[in-house]
């Protein structure tokens, strides 16, 4: 059993892509004070990034590299779709 | 005459191709890689020992060798920092358990102050702040330029005769400049203040002369110098360790608790042994007197311009690049073996730098910290804003990287930013 936090910075990724799909990793980063309430860990966003990548493990969020930096955008949401 | 590519054969970590890929590792700021001299001694202790050791615990064959070969340890490390005494050294777990032992264990009282800088990592900081905040006590800031230099007039303005401490990184492990560490425990000095240094980034890289320094307390986090994690040293001066309070208490650390007429008259042991509650990491121990003498065997002169080889590479290099921001200092001069960057868009993150060389390139996967390092008041100072995702990617080298290793960066570093225009 984990202790929770990873769970919610991948709920706090996911929050962030149904409000702004696709996103570039600084918009994530901008948007987390949005959801404080799931966004959390040190400031410089170290571990959205961890639950970020973890979606794409996942096969929810795709992550490609563009102009922009990365760009990151959700596939399948698990909550919708089931 | 060293010869680096054999040392760096002395790293297996880097022998290997992770999920294909060459390693390149740039995060030694953050931990280094371990020799095999030091996981050899370390699988020593589990496989012919796993006793206990410490003052008088366990007297039976494998304690005893425990205990001998751990305080060996102990005067590895004070003769690697040329402490006076083995018993000014006490084991900790990090240069963070030093810093909140030295806060919270020399007395203060609410007429004194405090003082530190913006540029100290938070285990520099927040040790001390929480501690004036209890006490009551002036808590000063001595703010570091936005290149990470030190103006001394700015201490002798902080410091008076009510400072009781200062405590101030050596080496900053986000710009890499090194502190004038000589000059500013003078003028502490000259007000009776005890000086606390945090040597994490210095120690493992140049060589340490705390007696020289004429420091109260330096700190070290020894996996960041080639011991194994979660093994750190704190020094102190003898006469104001036997003052100190301690921070923890329980066994290993008393001669006597008496209980006589209903009341407990715990008798404490001298220092180190008071500063050292409860059973310790013997095998981290041992590992670290591997490390230092492994360290000793090359030479921290070597080390130290070995680094400063691949440094003056690295930064020239990074210099020549137009879309990179350098934090700090871009001056080589006084300057540890680290460079702090972030890239100059409004729309990519640094996050993105330390992924892309993690994830994106053909060959390698380069190794690199992105963040704020843990020092948000100087990314604040400068107009980095941390609340907002701002931040830095560190490329931070070691004995074990290569002028090659440093090209494939450069190529990288260029790539990255022609893709992101």
């Amino acid at each position: 059993m984990s202790s929770g936090f990873e769970e919610k910075n991948i709920d706090c990724v996911l929050a962030i892509l149904r409000k702004k799909n696709p996103a570039s990793t600084k918009e994530i980063l901008a948007l987390r004070d949005l959801f404080p309430e799931l966004c959390s860990g040190c400031a410089s966003g170290g571990d959205v990034i961890l639950a970020g990548k973890k979606l794409v493990e996942k096969g929810i969020v795709e992550r490609k590299w563009t102009s922009s930096g990365f760009l990151w955008e959700l596939v399948y949401d698990p909550e919708t779709e089931g | 005459m060293v010869v680096w590519h054999r040392i760096r054969k002395d790293f297996p970590v880097l022998d290997q191709l992770y999920e294909g890929k060459i390693l390149i590792y740039f995060d030694s700021a953050c931990m280094s890689l371990k020799p095999k001299q030091v996981w050899e001694t370390i699988e020593y202790y589990y496989r012919y020992l796993s006793a206990c050791g410490g003052a008088g615990r366990s007297t039976h064959s494998l304690g005893t060798e425990t205990s001998l070969l751990a305080e060996e340890a102990r005067d590895k490390v004070a003769k690697f920092i040329n402490a006076k005494d083995s018993r000014e050294i006490i084991w900790t777990r990090n240069a963070t358990e030093g810093l909140n032992i030295a806060a919270n264990s020399i007395s203060i009282t609410k007429n004194q102050n405090i003082v530190t800088t913006s540029l100290e990592h938070h285990s520099g900081m927040l040790p001390f702040y929480e501690r004036a905040k209890k006490v009551g006590s002036e808590f000063r800031i001595v703010n570091a330029s936005k290149d990470g230099r030190f103006d001394l007039s700015d201490f002798e303005k902080k410091i008076d005769d009510n400072t009781r401490i200062v405590s101030l990184v050596h080496a900053s492990n986000v710009t890499g400049t090194i502190a004038p560490l000589k000059e500013i425990i003078e003028i502490a000095h000259e007000h009776n203040a005890l000086v606390i240094s945090d040597e994490a980034q210095y120690a493992p890289h140049a060589p340490l002369d705390v007696k020289k320094l004429d420091v109260d307390i330096a700190v070290l986090s020894m996996h960041k110098a080639c011991g194994p994690s979660g093994m750190g040293v704190l020094y102190g001066k003898y006469d104001l360790l036997e003052e100190m309070d301690m921070f923890f208490v329980g066994g290993d650390v008393i001669e006597d608790v008496v209980y006589k007429d209903g009341k407990i008259i715990p008798k404490y042991l001298p220092p180190p042994h008071k500063f050292e509650a409860g059973l310790q990491n013997y095998a981290g121990m041992m590992g670290v007197g591997a490390a230092v003498d492994y360290l000793m065997n090359i030479g921290m002169e070597e080390v130290h311009n070995r680094e400063q080889s691949l440094l003056r590479k690295l930064l020239r290099g990074m210099l020549d690049l137009e879309g990179i921001e350098i934090i700090g200092s871009t001056e080589l001069k006084n300057r540890a073996a680290l460079v702090s960057f972030r890239p100059k868009s409004d729309v990519v993150s640094h996050n993105d730098v330390s992924m892309y060389m993690n994830d994106m390139l053909p060959q390698h996967r380069i190794m690199m910290r992105a963040g704020n390092h843990c020092v948000h008041p100087f990314a604040y100072s400068i107009g980095m804003n941390p609340g907002k995702g701002e931040g830095s990617v560190r490329a931070s080298l070691y004995i074990y990287n290569t002028f090659d290793e440093i090209e494939v960066f450069l190529g990288a570093l260029e790539d990255f930013l022609r893709t992101i225009g």
